[in-house]
């Protein structure tokens, strides 16, 4: 397995999830929109400035019916091509995909995993064999989510003791993790590899230390992984170690 | 556009509202705790610019740490970080970044934008005397030291200062994050300061109501007024609501309430952190407007000024401002669509974000209607009022990507959001501000900057805040999250190494270009050149047509009688009758001559 690569450095990073090019798409969008309406209004002040200099007077006008229209014309403009256009496509997006955890968890194959933020890393929990949260058979891990490639993945996220937020770039997805609540997160990863989990919310000093390894594997290669550390999970499962059993029944999307 | 002359029992009346006081001829009474306003505007210019250098170098320490990670810094490090031999360590990295942003808004650019411009420019551009509550605007500035000298107090403690940030998040700024004394007296100070706005925005929203001069109506008010106006209203609404928040994160602190921590680290039920966050932002998104109302505000007024042209649509601009001021705090969520909040709030606050682009909008195009065949005059307050208005725009701008829920899941919490909010309540309010420096400083201080000094400022601090702040959207766009110590932990950003240096070379050469600025300042106060004289930029406001510079204890010495608007500039009537391309707001236009008089006539 791959480390995580280096980026381009500039530009957007990699997308691997198949619903990252529709956020992708509208920040293409966005940038192409706000550079044409700064090149239109720096263009008609520069022309103005060099057309009409200071040598003869200004012309005498506090607005006239025509100029007034001129103003409210480019702001509907603006807001029904630029603003509605977002609008519409980001209600679209949320509704069927980035916020739509019903939809993930029902396709087949889906992963679901319990994260558990702490100062300062990840602990990751998924159901093992049984299918349920809280049991000796859960897989338990530290900084190190793997994942199968393909289908959709649903976390829900707690935090022990300040505010956290997962972020993965180069899924496009991010969510905070607030103490005394569970919040949701899905992806859909598409290529195989490592990629990094990054803390977003300053979580104390060592908050840029709070990095974790994402890693999409084949089918077969997760399926492997996750039949052996249920194994192991279940021989290593000691009853009294009550600051392992940090698992909550699995919630239903509110 | 005349209006009939007020009668002479009006006038004598209004006078007598007004009375002319003998100005205090102690020492302490005139220059320390005085109360006339413009002495208090001078007392909060000298403490906003001072923690504005403070605020700037805590910001080129955060650059030194983006550009060389681990390396001691020069000169600063041995006096600051000689324990851990210059090297700036992660824990203090989180004060620096944490106080960066406390300082420059609540200690620096609050003071000079809204107590230096508002106490200086409201009583004088109203044409009152002073303000309506005089003690109340002392007290205001006395407390605000105080909370000044809190947050320096911070720095001396065993833990050092805050470190939760400026957005000072629980459980985070709690005793489960932060258990110094120095994030007690940094809450302290929020609260402290809180209740100085208070008392300065009841007093400014008063002053307004109840002193204009008599014909000054509403739609007369020079647009600084309208910002600064506007601004007060907010501050009076909302910050008290932080400064209540701040004493229950204080009561948490201290007392052993719960009224923000949950989690393990609570005892029994807990609390809420989100309620932190409602409560701050409900606050804190207004306080982006009430930065940058005073700056559209100044615009609204330098860029007529200098173009020699009426304001585009005065009466849009106006609403555009009331429009901004009602949803301002209607759009607060957009801070927090990554909290988990039920998707139905999270797009009502997205619809509302993207609607306040619509009156900014009609601002911004007003201004370029204004400045549209226009006579203008590239002295320096035009220089800056441009740049201003630069900056803005671009920050407008890239708030699109940022008011939606689809792109912030990527983009939030990274640089872009930095660069953003740095183009737009940074960048155009520490610029603007200069706007009003260079412009008032002839009618504050009785003398004229030097032009050439102003102009290198103007290119080093135009040039390198737009350089600066557009690396920062270059590396959030990339992914690079902001408050990281060391951002080149993660692989995926250690390809920005580079565009993190080249960025902080520029920021160096922002701050150095300040000097240029800080050098005028003094020579120009204590030298002898330039006596500014009535009004040297040939405008039409009160304070330039109707008293000297500086102004006398008494401000005017009649209360003027406004006629007209106040952007009445390149009217050919009154070229005819004045030879002048402007007339005064309160400026009765001359009868022509007899001889000329006869001729129009036929």
């Amino acid at each position: 397995m791959m480390a995580p690569l280096r980026e381009h450095g500039y530009g957007l990073p990699r997308d691997v999830s198949y619903d990252g090019f529709r956020i992708d798409e509208l920040i293409h969008f966005t940038l192409a929109a706000i550079v044409v309406i700064f090149v239109v209004v720096a263009a008609t002040l520069i022309w103005s400035f060099i057309r009409y200099r200071r040598d003869r007077p200004a012309l005498y006008t506090h607005g006239t019916r025509g100029s007034i229209s001129v103003v409210l014309g480019a702001v509907a403009l603006v807001l029904f091509a630029i603003d509605g256009n977002l609008f519409v496509h980001t209600l679209h997006d949320m509704h069927e995909y980035f916020w739509n955890f019903a939809r993930a968890e029902a396709a087949p194959g889906a992963v679901r995993i319990e994260v558990t933020a702490h100062q300062w890393s990840w602990e990751a929990r998924y159901a093992g064999p049984d299918g349920k949260f809280g049991t000796p058979d859960d897989v338990v891990t530290t900084d190190d989510i793997r994942v199968p490639v393909g289908v959709p993945v649903v976390v829900q996220l707690a935090s022990t003791d300040v505010i956290h937020s997962m972020n993965l770039p180069n899924f496009r997805v991010k969510q905070d993790a607030v103490p005394g609540t569970i919040t949701w997160l899905t992806f859909r990863p598409k290529v195989p590899g490592e990629y990094e989990i990054a803390c977003a919310q300053h979580c104390g000093a060592n908050h840029y230390k709070m990095r974790g390894i994402l890693a999409v594997l084949p089918q077969d290669q997760f399926r492997e992984w996750y039949a052996a550390a249920g194994a192991d999970a279940r021989r290593a499962y000691d009853p009294d170690d009550s600051e392992a059993h940090w698992g909550w029944e699995w919630r239903t999307q509110p | 556009m005349e209006d009939a002359a007020v009668s002479t029992t009006a006038r004598a009346l209004i006078e007598a509202a007004q009375p002319i006081h003998a100005p205090p001829t102690s020492f302490w009474r005139r220059y320390v705790f005085s109360i006339d306003h413009k002495v208090i505007a001078k007392q909060f210019l000298w403490a906003g610019l001072l923690f504005l250098l403070v605020g700037g170098t805590l910001a080129m320490l955060i650059r030194w740490q983006w550009a060389f990670p681990y390396r001691p810094v020069p000169l600063l490090g041995r006096i600051f970080f000689a324990k851990s031999g210059g090297v700036i360590g992660p824990a203090t990295y989180q004060q620096i970044f944490t106080t960066h942003g406390l300082i420059m808004i609540f200690f620096a650019v609050t003071p000079v934008l809204i107590g230096c411009f508002g106490n200086f420019l409201i009583p004088l551009m109203i044409g009152a005397r002073d303000m309506a509550f005089p003690k109340l605007n002392m007290y205001s500035f006395w407390t605000f030291l105080l909370s000044q000298l809190l947050v320096l107090a911070s720095f001396l403690t065993d833990l050092g200062s805050g470190g939760a940030g400026w957005t000072t998040y629980p459980p985070l700024s709690t005793n489960v994050g932060m258990p110094g004394l120095g994030q007690t007296l940094i809450v302290s100070a929020i609260f402290v300061t809180g209740i100085s706005s208070t008392m300065g925005a009841i007093n400014y929203v008063t002053t307004v109501i109840r002193m204009r001069a008599p014909g000054m109506t509403y739609m007369r008010l020079p647009l600084s007024i309208w910002g600064l106006w506007l601004t007060a209203i907010l501050n009076a609404l909302f910050v008290p609501v932080l400064g209540m928040a701040a004493l229950l994160l204080l009561l948490d602190r201290n007392f052993g309430t719960q009224f923000f921590v949950a989690g393990a680290s609570a005892v029994r039920g807990g609390g809420d952190p989100i309620l932190w966050q409602h409560l701050f932002w409900i606050f804190g998104h207004p306080e982006v407007y009430i930065l940058i109302l005073p700056a559209w505000g100044i615009l609204g007024d330098v860029l007529p000024f200098f173009a020699r042209k009426p304001h585009h649509w005065y009466k849009g601009t106006v609403w555009a401002m009331v429009i901004v001021t009602v949803l301002s705090a209607m759009v607060y969520g957009h801070h927090m669509f990554m909290t988990g909040m039920t998707p139905l709030l999270g797009e009502g606050f997205m619809l509302f974000t993207l609607l306040i682009s619509a009156p900014s909008m009609v601002v911004v195009l007003n201004w370029v209607l204004t400045l549209w065949r226009g006579s203008v005059r590239w002295d320096t307050p035009m220089l800056f009022a441009l740049a201003t208005m630069f900056v803005f725009g671009v920050g407008g701008l890239t708030g699109l990507f940022l008011a939606d829920i689809s792109m912030d899941l990527y983009l939030h919490d990274t640089m872009f959001v930095v660069g953003h909010f740095h183009f737009t309540m940074a960048a155009a309010s520490f610029i603007a501000a200069m706007t009003g420096i260079y412009f008032w400083f002839p009618k504050i201080f009785g003398k004229k900057l030097d032009e050439r000094l102003g102009k290198a400022h103007f290119w080093f601090t135009f040039l390198g805040i737009t350089l600066v702040f557009a690396g920062q959207l270059l590396a959030g766009y990339a992914g690079q999250q902001r408050r990281l110590f060391d951002p080149f932990q993660y692989t995926f950003i250690q390809g920005l190494r580079g565009l993190n240096r080249w960025t902080s070379f520029f920021a160096f050469a922002l701050f150095a270009g300040q000097f240029i600025f800080v050098w005028n300042f003094f020579k120009t106060l204590f030298g002898k050149a330039n006596p500014a004289g009535e009004n040297p930029w040939g405008v039409t406001t009160l304070e330039w047509t109707e008293t000297v510079s500086p102004p006398p204890f008494h401000n005017f010495e009649h209360i003027p009688e406004v006629v007209r608007g106040p952007h009445e500039f390149a009217n050919p009537e009154v070229l005819r009758r004045t030879g002048r391309d402007y007339i005064g707001q309160a400026e009765q236009l001359p009868d022509l001559a007899g001889a000329e008089l006869a001729a129009a006539k036929g």
